[in-house]
């Protein structure tokens, strides 16, 4: 009992702090919310979805940029789309990022494009090891017999 | 010619100025080069920097100034050329004319003396030659002398012949003969003295035989003028004559040989004949011309005498002196070798030397000009003058003085002469020289205005030309401004697009949170009610917030109105009702005067009408602090032709309006096909505020313009709210502007331009009033308030008193009782006897709770005065928000339970006079019935709080389900809004009831009752709609269904999720299914066009076999495999918007449509006006907000639900 309520305390420290630090927001509260008996590993599987989508994005993104003739219409569908997932999971950081690169996609500013592709790719890694980390701590809750705790 | 050669300095000499103006082009041009050099080295900085303006300007600067200077020196340098040649030709011409003349001139002017010398010569000649002939006579006659006699006799033949000849001739200087004896006879005339002599020496000396023995050849080396001159012997005797006559005047005198004058001997005659030379004598100071001829004997072998005849030329000089005198200039003439002969002036021509006068040359004349004149010449020719020429020199400086010299040789036999002539430049070309120099003076300081005009000129062009390319490098400059300005007002609206999710989220969570709290059991009634009125103030306030979100679109001009019906008074009603909430805390009344001829639909924007009036409304709240604010409206109708319907709609029956509205609803569909009625709707907006000055009444439309700058520090706002309303107002085709009122305060004036549709009714007031013999007594303390009130009811027929405080109040219950007094003999028993009369009039008292002073107990004394009226009037009171809990209790537990909120307006009134009537009626069919009517029944009949959330919601339901389904796809959105607002309202009709749970069976009985008794009834929808309300078990349901909402409210529905982003197909698949629904994915646009297509051909089979049942509806209902469409917009292959379009045109085949909802990230309208346009019904923001997305899902598939 005694570590399940220490993991507990640290899982409400660590997201406290995700959502404080902006790297998640309401949307993952929502993503938590849907998930019951009937879905017991929604969060799980939405965010690995989450995470295969954004590898792949980002490397149709990479690609698409060094290509010699670079099509900023793609780009800007592919950010689009990026911007969607991350805003569904509540990957606020990554979402901004996202918005930001729409802009210099819409000026056709290569070297913004690159520059926020590693922002964008910097702040995906940063986010997928929150929430890996977290998913990990809930995991630990779960095998020690407690419950998740739920973050309003 | 000698002018040509003349010509050759003077072109050198112009050639020099010329040169350098050349070198000073050429320099310019160099210049030039430099400068265009060094512009495209900065062209080539230019490109390389990327920072062009500043350097392109300067190096036009610089090009400007070059073409600038460049110009001025080609106009210069023309001027310059065309001055010199125009002083060059008019001096050159006059030069050369005048050239020629003085040439003439001068030539004229020697050949005078000239001709004269050649006359003084040919006399000379002709002289000596006649004498020379007579002589030979003489001495042939007296050929052989043969005594001194006859020696004598020839001597004085002789000397008569010999003065004959020299009388004759005046000019003469004298005529000698020398005989060859050595005898001489001479006559010799003095000019100066002008004396006559005769000359002769001694007979005596002379033999006759020396005459003659002659060897030729002997006695002429005999001849020489030693013989004559060295003939000391010889006395010579000068005998003066009269010059006339020739007699002898005097003795002859014996003269010294040395003051003989020349006498031509044989010498002078070597070879015979004539000779010629200049000799001088001491008696002349001129030369002398002499020649000397021979006198031959008869036989022509030997010479027997000499004739010599001297001529002076002084009148040669006298005449060259006359001559040239006019000319100031002078003449001389020399021999070959350069002795001077004659001149024009009055200098000795001889020089005094030991041995006598001589002969001077002309370069030692004591005159300076004729001196210098011949040196002149010698240094010019030397000592070769070049003989049988003429020379001409053209100003030869002689002294300080510029002179023409010429010289002409004179060929004369034997005596060879030059004559020269020097004459001043000044003389002849003076005036000209004066003339050109004035001329050259002239041309040059009018070219040079010319130039100083003409660099002026260019000056002032290039200025003009250097300005423009200032405006455009300003032009460019400002283009570059706007450039940036446009990129920051696109981060403008990158920001507005941004932040209109930002700020319409935490919104949405205070809308939520407050649904959330309203729900909550555990509040008391009061709380309840203010957590209602929080909810919609917030709505407004996310009305308001969308609204100033959509600003930047309304000043760009693309502010769509939408054109959906709505109810305008209920509308107004509801904006008066929360104003009035503000209104509490001051003293002020809030009134609206709607007039009756208003159509109750109008079709138009409601959220731009409202938001126009909560503006208006807004402002005049702000700046009023005591006194009123009215909303009043009237109408104007365009059509005549809907003008007479409404005069027929009027008399209609309420079974027809009735059915007119069915009809209505079932023509909804077709709605954008109908013909229109356009009509003007008039408002005012009158205050008793602080008023605005007249001189501001244009400018407080303006954006940031507010009447006193004092304004925002004491009532605080922007200044936008007008500007707002006018943008708006003219949008709807309307006009609005601050009006005069008499009084303190502001009028705002506006008409609005709306549709109505075609069928529109009135707003169908109880057009029965007067028969239904009523008596109204308005006891309001608001002054406008009661105004209107009592005039409108007047106008309707019926009866009515005010009162505004409790002392005029009961003063007219007394009153109006001592009349009734008659029929109702006491108070105290007041069933049986009234019944017939309160059949014919009711007595109503609307009464104001802040009539009854709470501030002390009195209200409590007041309430039992009224009480002692109960149950012969109506009461109605008008409550306010702040009212406390146990008046109202107190009221209810007295039975007063007709109550209104303030504000009351025409609905209102209508709704008490409706519940009064009503009541009555119920009574009298009880009495008819024999049922004794029971104070509870009436107490639950009047169970009524008349508020404006139910006459909100009342209207709202008033017609069933299935009319809010064909709604425009827009106000969708908006009527699920408001259909939660219901389920809140709903719950608290509930909370009313329970409160008075007791009482809650038996209302529901009555109900029914009510609903089989009171059929037919003109007043029968809107009552029953009230009473639904109030219906616990409806209410059950509806609350029942709220929670259904919350956990399986889309249970049943079919639903087909077209996105493409794997995470977000996952949420909301989630989100769907535990609403209940199933979901279907599909990856991309074209496989929903398909999953659609597929199944829209199955179905068509089905519904052919349907068919027959003639509900088409049904079948089509069951027919589509989805219910509903979610689509995201931006998807590979295909995206949301062509799948959209793809399958609308596909529906045309078979006239079913689908409700598709938009997905998109995107958070602007315009996005939202994209999505509407391909044919989707609504249109969601990611991430999707469960609650809303039910809504949205809910109010497109209620249909089916």
């Amino acid at each position: 009992m005694e570590i399940v309520g220490q993991l507990q305390k640290q899982y409400v420290d660590f997201i406290n702090s995700l959502f404080r630090e902006g790297y998640l927001d309401d949307q993952y509260v929502q993503l938590q919310k849907l998930q019951d008996d009937s879905n017991p590993e929604f969060v799980v599987e939405v965010v690995s979805i989450f995470f295969e989508d954004s590898e792949k994005l980002l490397n149709d993104l990479a690609s698409s940029l060094q290509q010699q003739v670079v099509d900023f219409k793609k780009v800007d569908g592919y950010v689009h789309q990026f911007k969607g997932s991350s805003s569904s999971v509540g990957a606020q950081r990554v979402k901004n990022a996202c918005v930001a690169f729409r802009n210099f996609c819409d000026e056709k500013n290569l070297d913004g494009c690159s520059r926020f592709l590693n922002l964008v790719k910097q702040e995906f890694y940063l986010v997928k090891n929150k929430l890996e980390t977290l998913l990990r701590l809930e995991q630990q809750i779960l095998q020690a017999g407690g419950t998740v705790p739920l973050i309003e | 010619m000698a002018f040509e050669a003349n010509k050759t300095p003077d072109i050198s000499s112009e050639s020099e100025p010329t040169g350098r103006i050349f070198s000073r082009i050429f320099d310019f041009f160099n210049f030039g080069r430099k400068f265009g050099n060094q512009r495209s080295n900065q062209d080539v900085e230019k490109e390389e920097i990327q920072y062009p303006s500043p350097l392109c300007l300067s190096s036009s600067y610089y090009s400007v100034f070059v073409v600038r200077l460049a110009i001025m020196v080609m106009l210069a340098i023309l001027i310059g050329l065309l001055t010199l040649l125009t002083w060059h030709f008019t001096r050159v011409y006059t030069a050369r004319s005048l050239n020629t003349l003085a040439y003439e001139l001068r030539h004229e002017l020697l050949q005078r003396p000239i001709l004269r010398m050649w006359n003084i010569l040919n006399s000379t000649v002709e002289v000596a030659t006649s004498h020379v002939k007579l002589s030979e006579y003489v001495i042939r006659r007296y050929s052989k002398p043969v005594n001194q006699a006859q020696q004598v006799e020839l001597y004085d033949v002789m000397r008569d012949v010999t003065w004959a000849l020299f009388a004759s001739r005046r000019a003469l200087n004298s005529i000698t003969i020398s005989y060859k004896n050595g005898f001489v006879q001479a006559f010799h005339r003095n000019h100066k003295s002008n004396n006559t002599y005769y000359i002769y020496s001694d007979l005596a000396n002379y033999s006759i035989s020396g005459l003659y023995g002659v060897n030729m050849l002997s006695s002429h080396q005999g001849w020489n003028d030693q013989s004559i001159h060295n003939n000391m012997s010889a006395i010579w005797y000068r005998e003066p004559l009269d010059p006339v006559s020739g007699e002898k005047i005097g003795k002859p005198k014996k003269i010294p040989p040395d003051e003989l004058i020349n006498i031509a001997g044989i010498s002078q005659v070597p070879d015979g004949t004539a000779s010629w030379h200049v000799a001088v004598s001491k008696y002349t100071d001129s030369p002398l011309l002499s020649a000397a001829l021979p006198v031959w004997d008869p036989s022509h072998e030997s010479i027997v005498a000499v004739v010599g005849v001297t001529t002076a030329l002084y009148s040669v000089g006298q005449l060259m002196k006359e001559l040239v005198e006019v000319h100031s200039g002078h003449i001389y003439l020399t021999s070959q070798e350069g002795w001077l002969l004659a001149t024009s002036t009055n200098t000795p021509l001889l020089m005094n030397s030991t041995t006598g006068p001589k002969l001077m040359m002309a370069a030692d004349s004591a005159d300076n000009v004729i001196r210098s004149g011949s040196e002149c010449l010698q240094k010019t020719y030397g000592s070769k003058f070049p003989s049988s020429q003429e020379v001409h020199i053209e100003n030869a400086r002689l002294g300080n003085q510029l002179y023409y010299i010429d010289s002409f040789f004179l060929n004369l036999k034997r005596l060879p002469m030059v004559g020269v002539i020097i004459i001043p430049r000044k003389y002849i070309m003076g005036k000209v020289d004066e003339k050109a120099f004035k001329t050259l003076m002239i041309l040059i300081s009018a070219s040079l205005c010319i130039i100083v005009v003409g660099c002026i000129c260019v000056f002032i062009l290039t200025n003009g030309v250097s300005k423009e390319m200032k405006l455009r490098a300003e032009l460019i400059s400002h283009l570059d401004a706007r450039r940036k300005a446009e990129a920051s007002s696109n981060y403008k609206s990158q920001f507005l697009a941004n932040m209109s999710h930002e700020l319409r989220t935490p919104m949405a969570a205070v809308i939520g949170l407050l649904d959330i709290l309203i729900s909550d059991d555990c509040l008391t009634n009061e709380q309840y009610a203010m957590i209602t009125q929080i909810r919609k103030c917030s709505s407004t306030l996310l009305r308001l917030l969308n609204n100033i979100l959509d600003l930047s679109k309304v000043e760009s001009g693309k502010l769509v109105l939408e054109e959906t019906e709505f109810d305008l008074g209920r509308e107004l009603e509801g904006l008066i009702d929360m104003f009035s909430v503000q209104c509490i805390n001051h003293n002020v009344e809030t009134v609206l005067d709607l007039s009756d001829d208003m159509p109750k639909l109008v079709r138009g924007d409601s959220g731009r009408v409202l938001q126009i009036f909560a503006n208006l409304i807004n402002n005049s709240i702000k700046f009023t602090t005591s006194g009123y604010v009215i909303l009043r409206g009237w109408c104007e109708n365009l059509d005549a032709d809907s003008n007479a319907r409404k005069l027929s709609t009027n008399q209609m029956d309420s079974w027809w309006a009735q059915k007119m509205k069915l009809k209505r609803q079932g023509w909804h569909g077709k709605r954008s096909s109908k013909k229109d009625n356009k009509i003007i709707l008039w408002f005012e907006v009158d205050d008793t505020g602080c008023g605005i000055d007249p001189s501001k009444w244009e400018s407080v439309f303006e954006s940031f313009e507010q009447a006193d700058p004092s304004t925002t520090r004491l009532h605080g706002g922007t200044g936008l709210g007008l500007c707002i309303v006018r943008t708006l107002v003219n949008k709807m085709n309307g006009e609005i502007k601050v009006v005069k009122k008499s009084g303190p305060g502001t009028l705002m004036q506006l008409y609005l331009l709306l549709n109505t549709p075609a069928e529109s009714t009135k707003q169908q007031y109880l057009s029965n009033l007067e028969q239904q013999n009523l008596t109204v007594l308005l006891a309001l303390n608001g002054r406008m308030t009661r105004m209107i009130m009592s005039q409108w009811l007047r106008k309707k027929g019926v009866n009515t008193y005010e009162a505004s405080d409790w002392n005029q109040l009961t003063q007219n219950l007394q009153e109006l009782f001592k009349v009734q007094g008659l029929t109702q003999n006491s108070l105290s028993k007041p069933e049986e006897p009234n019944l017939e009369s309160s059949i014919a009039s009711v007595l109503i008292i609307i009464i104001d709770i802040g009539l009854l002073d709470s501030s002390t107990d009195m209200w409590k004394q007041q309430l039992d005065v009224l009480q002692a009226y109960f149950g012969l009037v109506k009461f109605a009171w008008v409550l306010n928000h702040d009212i406390s809990k146990t008046i109202k209790t107190e009221l209810r537990s007295r039975g007063h339970l007709l109550m209104v909120n303030r504000p009351l307006y025409k609905a209102k009134m209508i709704q008490i006079l409706e519940a009064v009537i009503r009541d009555r009626n119920f009574q009298l069919q009880n009495n008819v019935n024999g049922l004794p009517t029971t104070v509870v029944e009436r107490q639950h009949h009047e169970c009524l709080e008349i508020d404006a959330i139910h006459t909100t919601s009342v209207s709202s339901d008033d017609s069933d389900k299935s009319e809010k389904v064909s709604y425009n796809p827009i106000s969708a959105l908006r009527d699920a809004e408001k259909s939660s607002e219901h389920f809140s309202e709903a719950l608290y009709l509930q909370r009313v009831i329970r409160s008075n749970s007791s009482s809650s069976d038996l209302t529901r009985a009555n109900l029914e009752e009510d609903a089989s008794d009171m059929d037919g009834l003109g007043q029968r929808r809107i009552e029953e709609q009230l009473w639904t309300r109030s219906f616990p078990e409806d209410q059950a349901s509806t609350h029942s269904y709220k929670l259904v909402n919350e956990r399986k409210s889309l249970e049943g529905l079919r639903i087909l999720l077209a996105e493409d982003t794997p995470v977000l197909q996952r949420v909301a698949t989630i989100m769907l299914e535990k609403m209940g629904a199933k979901v279907v994915v599909v990856g991309d646009g074209i496989q929903a066009v398909d999953a659609l297509k597929y199944t829209s051909h199955s179905n068509e089979y089905r519904k052919e076999s349907l068919l027959i049942d003639g509900n088409l509806r049904t079948t089509q209902t069951e027919a589509l495999p989805y219910d509903l469409v979610l689509m995201d917009c931006q998807m590979p292959k295909m995206d949301g918007y062509e799948a959209t379009r793809a399958i609308r045109k596909s529906e045309l085949e078979t006239g079913l449509h689908i409700p598709i909802v938009a997905l998109t990230a995107h958070a602007m309208s315009s996005d939202e006006a994209k999505c509407l346009e391909v044919g989707m019904d609504a249109y969601l923001t990611k991430p999707i907000d469960c609650k809303r997305m039910v809504t949205t899902i809910l109010s497109l598939t209620k249909r089916i639900v």
